[in-house]
């Protein structure tokens, strides 16, 4: 099925539950209540989701980040007072409604407006289903404040793996991922957005539609706080990317080579059961590991003919160069070892430290594995004629890896990186084929 | 209807505390963020120079100190902060032969040196984050007597990098009288006062703690 395919499929059976969700709960907005309560939740909600934040993802997967919005707590809020129908058509009318609004604004297409809306109809059921499981017996206690937390959870965990599946989808990366990394800010959101969705409950149970009106000033606070957490994310990736372009710059790889060294990388690392956010690291590690050459004179590193000795010695500093640059960031220090490492071999001839076997870090020792492989197939210079190397083609170049297991390269990571690359030749002929 | 001033309580607790986080805490750490990745940067060019250019982690605290005495707002004393980091990034445009050059520089190869600043800010406009932070960048070897309206974190900049080049190579006090014949000519006067003042201040203080931990001891 083609990604188009795939996208409509997954949209329509979402669009079906979504009306289904719709017609059951029926038609409560303005029947039951107050046309005031009415106006007022939904002015309120509309302002919520129109005041986009933009969550940035790594832009290997989407430059522009992720568009979300804060009303999921109104939503809940409405859905605690007034039911679940009533939340489920809140939620409807107001991804609709913002969506619409903001749709130009914000340069987004009418399709993303109503994925959003079918997307978020079944998070609503589910925060209603839950709500309803633990009906609080007096409305506004202590006790709401837990149910609150549950109503919230079930909204994200529904909400985020819906949007992980769509953005798999379009995207072509795996569900994992991308739930993975949404999943990452779940607690702080949750703990920033449940004193907001608390004191809404209780404006509305005390005031009804007046009472929103107190609730503005702290919505505003919610929304800075959740944008700065977003900048935050945008500088860490930023950071990386402009290093990466730096290192592209100070040397002549082709564009490629870097991302499909770090993506090998990720790989490699997935296969050998490291935790998720580690496998990112492993990523950002194999795009920055020749930081140090950016230090390097552009005469060394871009002769054509052999090195002299002294030149040799000052490009072998590169690795501790890399890791000098980033130690003063806190942030990126995990990977500083695996920089410094990364020409290190198990058999303890490699540099700087001249490490062997366990004692360099795993993650360094993927990222040599990588590294060599792709320079090996030609990937680090294609289009510079090299008269003393050239390049090898997949097969010979898993053979030359075999060779150097255990001397030049860890036996382990070689063997996983095996597995990788023919699961990789798998999937291609599959795709060729269909 | 004690549960309702529980409710009211806690509800009023946790917003102060969203407001703290969101206007004061979560900037606060945004801005140590930025600094950080900025730090990287600056570290690259100091190893690119041999520490010649891209000196930032003592200009850094003092620039801030000297903004402070000076009574810049806060958010002007961010920008200076991060303009410090990002003064020099410019310089990885520039060859490595005349970033090293063991021997004086052609005027041609000067006036190539020189661009920096501008690499430095246009590379400062393309960030979305630090655009505010270009015109410092752009105008930190800036001249008193040529352009006295420049912003006043530029004159900072470009007084106490010029003090921080003397007084790594020769000593404090050179650097300080260097300052002090610029006044008016190639440094803001009041910007002068306030470094030299932070200066004097900061040796006193040196003494102040000498002094009584020597009294501690005895």
């Amino acid at each position: 099925m083609s990604k188009r395919k795939r996208f409509w499929f997954w949209f329509c059976c979402l669009a079906v539950v979504s009306t289904a969700l719709l017609l059951w709960a029926g038609v409560p907005l303005v029947q039951q209540y107050q046309l005031g309560v009415f106006v007022g939740v939904v002015a309120l909600a509309i302002l919520a989701e129109s005041l986009l934040i933009r969550y940035p993802l790594r832009p290997e997967y989407n430059d522009r980040g992720l568009w979300f919005s804060v009303s999921t707590p109104v939503v809940i809020a409405a859905i605690i007072i007034y039911g679940w129908q009533f939340g489920v058509w809140l939620d409807a009318v107001i991804s609709l409604a913002a969506g619409l609004l903001t749709m130009q604004l914000k340069n987004i297409h009418v399709r993303w407006v109503f994925t959003n809306a079918v997307q978020s109809v079944p998070s609503a059921g589910a925060a209603g289903l839950v709500v309803a499981l633990v009906q609080p017996e007096p409305l506004v206690g202590l006790q709401t404040l837990g149910v609150l937390i549950l109503g919230l959870l079930a909204y994200m965990l529904v909400n985020t793996f819906l949007v992980s599946v769509t953005m798999a989808i379009v995207e072509e990366v795996r569900v994992r991922w991308v739930f993975g990394q949404t999943m990452l800010s779940l607690p702080r959101d949750i703990a920033l957005m449940t004193p907001i969705s608390f004191l809404i409950t209780a404006a509305l149970a005390a005031y009804g539609a007046v009472g929103l009106i107190g609730v503005l000033a702290p919505y505003l606070a919610l929304r800075q706080a959740l944008v700065i957490a977003a900048r935050q994310q945008e500088l860490y990736h930023q950071t990386i990317r402009s290093l990466g372009f730096l290192v592209q710059r100070a040397h002549p790889y082709t564009g490629g080579h870097l991302q499909r060294v770090s993506q090998w990388a990720r790989r490699v690392a997935e296969q050998l059961g490291l935790p998720p956010e580690r496998c990112e690291l492993v990523y950002e590690a194999a795009l920055l590991h020749d930081l140090g050459k950016t230090v390097l004179d552009e005469q060394i590193l871009n002769k054509p003919a052999r090195l002299s000795p002294e030149e040799w010695q000052e490009i072998k500093k590169h690795p501790q160069l890399g890791a000098e640059i980033l130690c003063d960031t806190p942030f990126l220090s995990p990977i500083i070892p695996w920089i410094a490492m990364h020409h290190e071999r198990p058999d303890g001839t490699g540099y700087p430290f001249g490490l062997k076997g366990e004692q360099i870090p795993l993650e360094a020792r993927v990222i040599a594995v990588v590294d060599a492989f792709d320079a090996m197939i030609g990937g680090e210079s294609p289009n510079q004629h090299r008269p003393h190397r050239r390049a090898l083609t997949l097969g010979e170049a898993l053979t030359e890896l075999d060779r150097g297991a255990g001397t030049q390269f860890d036996r382990q990571v070689v063997q996983t990186f095996k597995q990788v690359v023919q699961e990789w030749q798998r999937r291609r002929a599959a795709g060729a084929k269909a | 209807m004690e549960g309702a001033w529980w409710a009211v309580l806690t509800a009023i607790g946790s917003m102060l505390a969203l407001a703290y986080y969101a206007f004061v805490a979560a900037p606060a750490r945004l801005h140590r963020w930025r600094c950080e990745g900025l730090r990287a940067f600056a570290r690259l060019i100091e190893l690119r120079t041999q520490g010649r250019y891209g000196r930032s982690e003592p200009l850094a605290e003092l620039a801030n100190a000297v903004a402070l005495r000076m009574g810049l707002p806060l958010h002007e004393r961010r920008r200076l902060e991060l303009a410090v980091y990002l003064r020099d990034i410019g310089m990885v445009a520039i060859p490595y032969g005349i970033l090293n050059k063991p021997t004086a520089l052609t005027p041609a190869e000067r006036a190539l040196l020189n661009r920096h600043a501008e690499i430095s800010a246009s590379i400062a406009e393309q960030i979305p984050g630090l655009w505010r932070v270009a015109p410092i960048v752009r105008l930190h070897h800036v001249v008193y007597s040529e352009n006295p309206d420049a912003p006043l974190s530029a004159h900072i900049l470009s007084a106490l990098d010029d003090w921080l080049r003397v007084a790594e190579n020769a000593d404090v006090d050179t650097a300080a009288s260097v300052l002090k014949q610029g006044i008016g000519a190639r440094y803001h006067p009041m910007v002068v006062q306030a470094i030299l003042s932070e200066l004097r201040q900061r040796s006193l203080d040196g003494w102040r703690y000498l002094t009584r931990s020597a009294a501690l001891w005895l």
